[in-house]
């Protein structure tokens, strides 16, 4: 299980990537991000909104109401322009850690 | 099943936001809730277990609280510094740079009652230039977003901004001037309030007015 404080630093990447596929409500976006990463990464909902208020207000995300697959109105979150902009600089950034630690560390990609 | 509603209005508390945008964080927060509720429950954890699981959630929610207020707030100061300052700033100082370039110019005025207290001193062209600067102002502010008071307040912050500066000086004129009687003050900062505030506020309000109407007359692409 990677550490809480790696974590943070992981969840606007992690959310711009799940959204980068497809618009999603709050719910289904920890859902994907902890099936895409086999349980590694959990978004509670303490975590998840707070971040999703945020990247709403810098223009990344948009959430709107709508009704969902079960009929259940639901806000669903967009990316916007602005944040699939964010995402190439997030990936470059993380990809350079990535790189760094290995090297330091001598961790083994997996 | 739980009421969700209920609980989150229950456990969130008050929130200092518009109606509408603390009722859009409750019912989301329930929504994220009782989807998770819902989940476990199809893989086939017991009620008062899912449940428990579901309230784990959040481990408190005095911090959760104040992590949304903290996200909302950002976005306050962030509109505010869009949709009213810089706006507020650019309508501030191309009013004031237009006007020292006529007086620089030698622009002709209109005077009335020249040398009076109750003396008005009207820029002609400056004010007919106003509603367009008050119209820049106003699409700056829009384009941010901003509705309502908070557009006219940034398209007309050149005349504001003086008002304040009025009131603010008119006191000191006591202890400068103590011998001039109140009443020629008093006419003095009228004439004063009428000059530089009420005239050039409603022509730079006239000018968001106009763009108004021009924005309703553009059918958005």
């Amino acid at each position: 299980m990677i550490r809480t404080e790696l974590k943070r630093g992981t969840a606007e990447l992690a959310i711009l990537s799940v959204l980068e596929q497809q618009p999603l409500h709050g719910y289904e976006i920890s859902r994907r991000i902890e099936q895409d990463s086999a349980g590694a990464l959990r978004f509670t909902l303490a975590a998840l909104y707070p971040l999703l208020y945020r990247m709403e207000n810098r223009g990344w995300v948009r959430g709107e109401w709508g009704t969902s697959d079960n009929g259940r109105r639901r806000r669903c979150y967009k990316l916007l322009p602005r944040g699939r902009k964010m995402l190439a600089p997030l990936r470059a950034e993380w990809a350079d850690l990535f790189r760094a630690m290995r090297r330091v560390a001598k961790v083994n990609h997996a | 099943m739980l009421d969700w509603l209920a609980c989150v209005n229950h456990r969130l508390g008050t929130l200092p936001l518009s109606e509408a945008e603390a009722l859009q964080v409750r019912e989301e927060l329930a929504a994220h809730l009782e989807d998770t509720y819902l989940s476990l429950r199809a893989q086939g954890v017991p009620e008062s277990e899912a449940v428990r699981l579901t309230c784990d959630q959040v481990s408190s929610w005095q911090e959760l609280r104040r992590d949304i207020l903290s996200a909302k707030s950002e976005a306050f100061m962030q509109n505010r510094v869009s949709q009213l300052w810089i706006p507020g700033l650019v309508t501030l100082f191309s009013a004031y740079a237009l006007l020292a370039l006529m007086q620089f110019a030698g622009l002709r005025v209109m005077a009335f009652h020249p040398g009076e207290p109750r003396g008005i001193v009207l820029y002609f062209p400056w004010m007919l230039s106003l509603p367009l600067i008050g119209a820049i102002g106003a699409y700056l502010s829009r384009r941010a977003q901003a509705t309502g008071w908070r557009v006219y307040l940034a398209a007309s912050l050149p005349a504001l901004a003086l008002g304040v500066l009025f009131l603010l000086i008119f006191p000191l004129a006591f202890v400068i001037d103590p011998q001039v009687s109140m009443s020629i003050k008093g006419t003095a900062l009228a004439a004063a309030m009428v000059n530089w505030v009420i005239l050039p506020g409603f022509a730079l309000c006239l000018g968001v007015a106009l763009q108004s109407l021009r924005k309703m007359r553009v059918p958005r692409s």
